[in-house]
């Protein structure tokens, strides 16, 4: 008797992704139940909604007052990522599928080598960085220390110092609906701007000249890393009484390898990977190893 | 894969020299992108000099941005109920298309980037699709739009009245206007629910800036450009809504050079 094939979880995420992206799109285009439902800045009923948090603290910012509603949805966020952690990243933002649909990028296919060197060049201090223990260090240590952060800063101070919310405008969620939108509205009003062809552009160049946008750069996905410092539930988890490193002795690493986008180590023996907190929840390493000693959180067989 | 391929799609490899400098590290310690090459607020953060480089590179651009947009400013555009403080409006969209899509008369637009890139994905009013009752037809007079923004950017007082909420002012163009070319329209006199056009001693329609709300009423119904162009070079309807401040000043402009009686 063969076993069933298994659905891969790249399928099962751009899944998950597509339909997001379909329900949020369809309920936009026509007038239905969900009318004002709104993109994936806010998305809700009535006067329900999920806030993007880094919209919601970019405008209590750049408001500079407490915006009871946004600030509400902050606290919703939070307990998400409590319960979720980052796997929004894997499961619902579009920017992963589309750095895979686009051409010229290598290496992003299912747990496939060759993302980067060993190293990962970045978030993790060399074997000579000096084992300081002071608090400072350890509470950057304990939530991923990465450029991501310096970009969410940056994002932060901008929106301070110019009054409105700066990442929003280049923000690729945003962009993704806002071309699909664009396109819906071309066809249902006529309505032909530059948009329509300037927003998949920034798009592109957000997503494939940075190809490690989402590991490196976004700033909203800094956000959620940092929420999901407090993750403690749903999590990755190893057994190591199955692992092959401990049973046979051999060099098996092969789902540290699996996670070539996040460089986690869900055995957290690396040193040089990165903290949980970067976890997407994806799935790569549960299906890379041969023992089953890892286990998913959700959507396992 | 080789690794030699991927030296050249790392954007960390293609960062200046210049911001690797602003970065901070010393010229003695850039030989390698190791932990040689660490400045100590870096390396107790626990981070390589790479990724601090493209982490300030990425925060220096959205600075950069901020800038830029901030100092080539924007065009005023009309907003929907609640959005007339532009400066707060601006602080509080994030651009996520509920007042759009709640709009029962389908009035509330994206405006697109050619109207800035600030303004770009923020909701405006297109007259030409539907003009604002207040959502008093549907919704018993609560503007939807406002009601619907998460983030308060549209924002009315409670209670707020459609008089207390002017949007903008009509402004008519007369050379665009069939009436003032060769009469016998006055299809915005009757339409607009407000009772701010009115026709003066020559039969010709005038609004009445204190009582014009901004509804859009009489643009949408407006004639002078269904279709084809009636009136030749005419770009847009005879009657259309702007901000308040904009029609304010097209008219001192006019009283400037006597244009106007
Ligand atoms: S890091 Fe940013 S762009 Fe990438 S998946 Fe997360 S939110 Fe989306
Ligand atoms: S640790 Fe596993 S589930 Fe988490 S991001 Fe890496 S491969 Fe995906
Ligand atoms: S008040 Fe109602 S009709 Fe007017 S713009 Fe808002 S949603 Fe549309
Ligand atoms: S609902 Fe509010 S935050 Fe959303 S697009 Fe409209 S004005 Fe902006
Ligand atoms: S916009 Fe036109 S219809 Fe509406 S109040 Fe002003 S003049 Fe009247």
């Amino acid at each position: 008797m063969r076993p069933r094939p298994r659905i891969k979880a790249k399928d099962l995420r751009a899944l998950a992704i597509i339909t997001v992206v379909a329900v949020i799109a369809v309920a936009g285009m026509f007038n239905s139940a969900l009318s004002g439902a709104g993109n994936l800045s806010s998305f809700g009923y009535g006067l329900i909604s999920a806030v993007c948090p880094l919209g919601a603290v970019e405008a209590m910012i750049a408001a500079n007052t407490v915006i009871p509603r946004a600030l509400l949805s902050l606290g919703v966020v939070l307990l998400l990522a409590v319960l979720f952690g980052r796997a929004f990243c894997a499961w619902v933002c579009p920017a992963p599928l589309l750095q895979r649909w686009f051409p010229g990028r290598r290496g992003t296919k299912n747990g496939s080598s060759g993302q980067d060197g060993p190293d990962g060049e970045g978030g993790q201090p060399g074997p000579g960085a000096p084992a300081s223990d002071s608090r400072a260090y350890r509470l950057m240590r304990s939530v991923g220390f990465d450029s991501r952060y310096i970009v969410l800063g940056g994002a932060l101070v901008s929106t301070a110092a110019f009054g409105f919310p700066v990442f929003c405008l280049v923000c690729p969620v945003g962009l993704v609906f806002a071309t699909i939108f664009a396109v819906f509205r071309l066809f249902a009003f006529g309505e032909l701007t530059v948009t329509l062809l300037a927003f998949p552009i920034i798009l592109v160049l957000e997503l494939v000249v940075f190809r490690k946008w989402c590991t490196r750069i976004c700033p909203l996905g800094a956000l959620v890393s940092l929420m999901a410092a407090a993750n403690r539930f749903f999590r990755v988890s190893w057994d190591e009484s199955k692992c092959l490193e401990a049973t046979q002795g051999m060099r098996c690493s092969l789902c540290h390898k699996a996670c070539s986008r996040e460089k986690v180590d869900p055995r957290g023996k690396e040193p040089a990977a990165r903290g949980p907190n970067s976890c997407t929840k994806c799935r790569e390493c549960t299906d890379a190893c041969p023992a089953k000693a890892i286990s998913f959180p959700f959507l396992s067989e | 894969m080789t690794s030699s391929k991927r030296t050249d799609a790392c954007p960390e490899d293609q960062a200046p020299a210049a911001l690797q400098a602003a970065a901070g590290d010393s010229p003695q310690a850039s030989a390698g992108h190791g932990e040689g090459g660490l400045r100590p607020a870096a390396r107790a953060a626990g981070i390589t000099r790479r990724s601090f480089a493209l982490g300030c590179t990425g925060a220096a651009a959205l600075l950069a941005l901020g800038g830029a947009v901030q100092a080539f400013g924007s065009d005023a555009l009309v907003r929907p109920p609640g959005g007339q403080d532009e400066g707060a409006f601006i602080a509080a969209c994030i651009r996520c298309d509920k007042c759009i899509q709640a709009c029962p008369e389908g009035a509330v637009v994206p405006a697109p980037l050619e109207k800035g890139l600030l303004n770009a994905r923020t909701p405006t009013l297109d007259f030409k699709l539907g003009w604002c009752d207040y959502c008093e037809g549907s919704h018993a007079g609560v503007p939807q739009c406002a009601a619907l923004c998460p983030t308060e950017a549209l924002r009315l007082p409670s209670g707020a009245r459609p008089e207390d909420v002017v949007i903008g002012k009509a402004y008519i163009v007369r050379e665009w206007c069939l009436a003032w070319r060769l009469k016998n329209c006055r299809i915005c006199v009757d339409a607009c629910p407000y009772d701010a056009i009115e026709l003066n001693g020559d039969g010709l329609p005038v609004v009445l800036l204190d009582k014009c709300n901004g509804c859009g009423l009489c643009e949408n119904l407006c004639i002078s450009m269904i279709g084809t162009r009636i009136v030749d070079k005419a770009t847009d309807r005879a009657v259309t809504v702007r901000p308040t401040a904009v029609v304010e000043g097209l008219l001192a402009r006019e009283a400037g050079v006597g244009g106007r009686p």
